[in-house]
């Protein structure tokens, strides 16, 4: 049997560690632990709540607007206070440019190359490379000239014998099976990827007046100034710059990364078998239409033991049972307490041990609902919407469907979504989705705006005695709540249970494992020195170990580093 | 600290980018020229000084640490090289730094060298023919974020 460990497993930044155990060429056991801790919560008791997001939104690096916005829901919930409709369009359309860009990171830059094999480059022929490309997809970025210029980029960095930053890639492994010319294809993309990511920044530093950290938030709406006759506000100019950068987003996202996401799913047809792990799903509404916020574009809900069937949708963010299910146990984790605890009422105490396999081994808590651990991510989010008929996830998942069969791939069913490829193309549906509803919501604005209606902020009353409330938002990484008690004015608790809590969740008191630990039962490991069947399943759930845990980093270590035991 | 001592021409974008990895490649994007200003692990003591170009990155002659989390320079760097879109030039401005523990202020030798940093980070702009000048009244930096709590945060481990 080999013992592996790899440390840190996330592409670029964050600190995840995974241990499994390998037996007969796959894998018998798993362990997940995040190896830095959060404080930021503890720094925000007592403060004054208006400030909590400009705090929060420093919880990740990465991931800054989606705390920001996940703290004044929180605000807003406890006081129960509506915030105008142009608000929630602004808030909106930040939270799609800033999710497509995400998702696009993720595909590309984070992932992509545990699929593409960058050394196979050279020996493409760019002529046919086009050719594949033109049949599957209209992108303009896949002319042969293009494309043959990607590929002397390529040549030049092998051939100068210094890769770089993509000297740690699992290169000529037996399970990269792309041909020369689709590695081409994908990483031409690769590259493009930049230029849109910087459009979609655009977009939130329009809006949020700065990117990263926006500025632009307040506890009941946005700061954002209104007035159709001033050069200095929101006005035509800035809704024009706003839709162009938009319209030039979403072909990429469209022709380039949804196509490329069928591709690989048609070219690795055995990952819709593996990586399936904790099939309960959680998704929270989010892109309201209202201010009321009664109805919203993306659909809610919860699905127990894979079971599409039974979906329980969440209508809204007052949803009680959600209120009600969530608890965070801390038996694996390096906290003190005891039992399941709600998190209005939770504490974060450290408790440090070192890695214990059978005791604390995690820096991240285990959220349960009502009892269960639940998988989030795009991949819940799209299991939502396809089990309660949404005609938006239908449309791009039957179209991913109807692409992969037709590129020779395997007949994919909803069901072979609850797999390590299934969250890889679940999160192009999701940003196809998004491209969708990105000029949709511009122009929800712009006509409330035309209508003459100039209200952004809706200002707070906070009362002496004390309130709690809960902010929920689907973030890139699936659902992200914050959990307020404010007394007197200020904060008396503050808890987030983030996306990658859910998922990197370590065993509980039950010992019932977490997402990313079930997943990697039964992976296949080819050759446990180079475990890159390990790295896709974690990878397909976008890791990103930096809010996750509660900031402590001694080591200062880089790159990964596997180490065979 | 910058902006309330030096002002910049409106070709001059100064941004407060946090710890983004990968995600600092698009700021980063087609710049003539980057100053990175922040933390750096060096073998020197607290509140020292260093300078960085990106030879020294590239080359890890500069154990580069700069956050708590490692905000990807190198990474985002290399990227944008094969992709055709690197900054024209890099350099860090860095200072060693007391603790990188839990908190939201600067350490007193961090603080003091603070002030050099932002004069050195004047010079090598104004060095490249940069518009950047000494404003007539300097303002006092604001830093709310300071002050207002009720509980201050120990690290216990």
């Amino acid at each position: 049997m080999a013992r592996i460990s790899i440390d840190p497993i996330t592409r670029i930044e964050g600190h995840l560690r995974i241990d499994v155990e390998v037996d007969g060429g796959t894998v018998q056991k798993a362990w997940a632990s995040c190896t830095m801790w959060r404080g930021i919560e503890t720094i925000l008791l007592g403060r004054d709540p208006r400030e909590g997001w400009v705090f929060a939104q420093r919880f990740c690096g990465v991931c800054t607007t989606v705390h920001a916005i996940a703290s004044v829901r929180a605000v807003e919930d406890a006081l129960q206070l509506e915030i105008p409709a142009n608000a929630q369009y602004i808030r909106n359309l930040i939270l799609i440019a800033h999710a497509l860009h995400d998702h696009i990171v993720h595909f590309y830059q984070l992932s992509a190359l545990d699929w593409v094999d960058i050394t196979t480059i050279p020996k493409a022929d760019p002529a046919r490379a086009a050719s594949i490309a033109d049949g599957v997809s209209t992108w303009r970025g896949n002319s042969r000239r293009t494309l043959e210029e990607v590929q002397n980029k390529v040549k030049g960095l092998i051939g100068s014998g210094q890769l770089g930053i993509f000297s740690n890639g699992y290169w000529g492994h037996p399970a990269m099976r792309l041909s020369p010319e689709m590695n081409l294809i994908l990483f031409a993309h690769y590259l493009q990827a930049l230029e849109f990511q910087r459009k979609a920044n655009q977009v939130v530093g329009i809006l949020g007046g700065k990117t990263p950290h926006i500025q632009n938030l307040a506890v009941g709406g946005v700061m954002n100034a209104i007035n159709l006759n001033s050069l200095a506000t929101m006005n035509m100019d800035r809704l024009g710059m706003l839709q162009s950068l938009l319209q030039e987003l979403v072909p990429f996202v469209q022709q380039a990364y949804f196509v490329d996401a069928c591709l690989l799913g048609a070219s690795y047809p055995e990952w819709f078998r593996y990586g399936r792990g904790v099939a309960n799903y959680l998704a929270v509404p989010d892109l309201p239409v209202d201010a009321k916020a009664t109805q919203f574009d993306l659909p809610g809900g919860v699905i127990m033991d894979g079971n599409l069937g039974s979906v329980r949708p969440v209508q809204n963010w007052r949803d009680e049972a959600i209120r009600a299910a969530v608890a965070e146990d801390v038996t694996h984790a390096w906290y003190l307490g005891e039992g399941p605890q709600p998190p209005w009422q939770g504490k974060t105490d450290p408790y440090y041990t070192d890695f214990r396999e059978d005791g604390k081994y995690t820096w991240v808590k285990a959220p349960r609902y009502n009892g269960h651990p639940m998988q989030v991510g795009p991949l819940a989010n799209v299991l939502v919407g396809y089990a309660s008929s949404h005609p938006l996830t239908r449309k791009w998942t039957d179209e991913a469907f109807k692409r992969i069969s037709s590129l020779s791939g395997p007949n994919v069913t909803p069901e072979d979504l609850q797999s390590t490829m299934g969250r890889y193309l679940a999160r192009a549906i999701r940003s196809a989705m998004l491209s969708d509803l990105a000029l949709q919501h511009w122009q929800l604005l712009t006509a409330n705006i035309l209508k003459g209606d100039d209200t952004t902020y809706n200002p707070p009353k906070f009362p002496q005695h004390e309130i709690a409330g809960v902010g929920l938002h689907e973030a890139p990484r699936g659902t992200l709540s914050h959990w307020v008690v404010i007394d007197k004015g200020a904060f008396s608790n503050y808890q987030a249970v983030v996306p990658s809590t859910w998922n990197a969740s370590p065993r509980d008191e039950k010992g019932v494992p977490g997402p990313y630990e079930s997943s990697l039962l039964a992976n296949p490991v080819v050759d446990p020195s180079k475990p890159l069947e390990v790295l896709r399943t974690v990878h397909s759930f976008d890791p990103c170990m930096a809010c996750a845990c509660h900031t402590f980093d001694a080591s200062g270590r880089e790159i990964a580093q596997v180490k065979v035991l | 600290m910058f902006r309330c001592k030096y002002e910049c021409g409106s070709n001059v974008e100064i941004l407060d980018l946090g710890t983004p990895g990968l995600d600092l490649a698009p700021y980063l994007y087609a710049a003539d020229l980057v100053i990175v200003a922040d933390a750096v692990h060096a073998q020197e003591k607290p509140g020292t000084l260093c300078i960085y170009c990106e030879d020294d990155l590239v080359a890890r002659r500069a154990q580069l640490r700069l956050t708590a989390h490692d905000p990807g320079v190198r990474e985002s760097i290399a990227l944008l090289r094969l992709a055709g879109h690197a900054p024209s030039e890099l350099i860090i401005v860095g200072v060693v730094p007391e603790s990188c523990g839990l908190g939201k202020g600067f350490s007193p030798s961090v603080l003091s060298t603070s002030s050099v940093a932002v004069d050195n980070i004047a010079r090598l702009l104004v060095e490249r023919g940069i518009d950047c000048h000494r404003r007539h009244a300097p303002v006092q930096p604001n830093l709310w974020w300071l002050s207002g709590e009720r509980s201050e945060f120990v690290a216990s481990r």
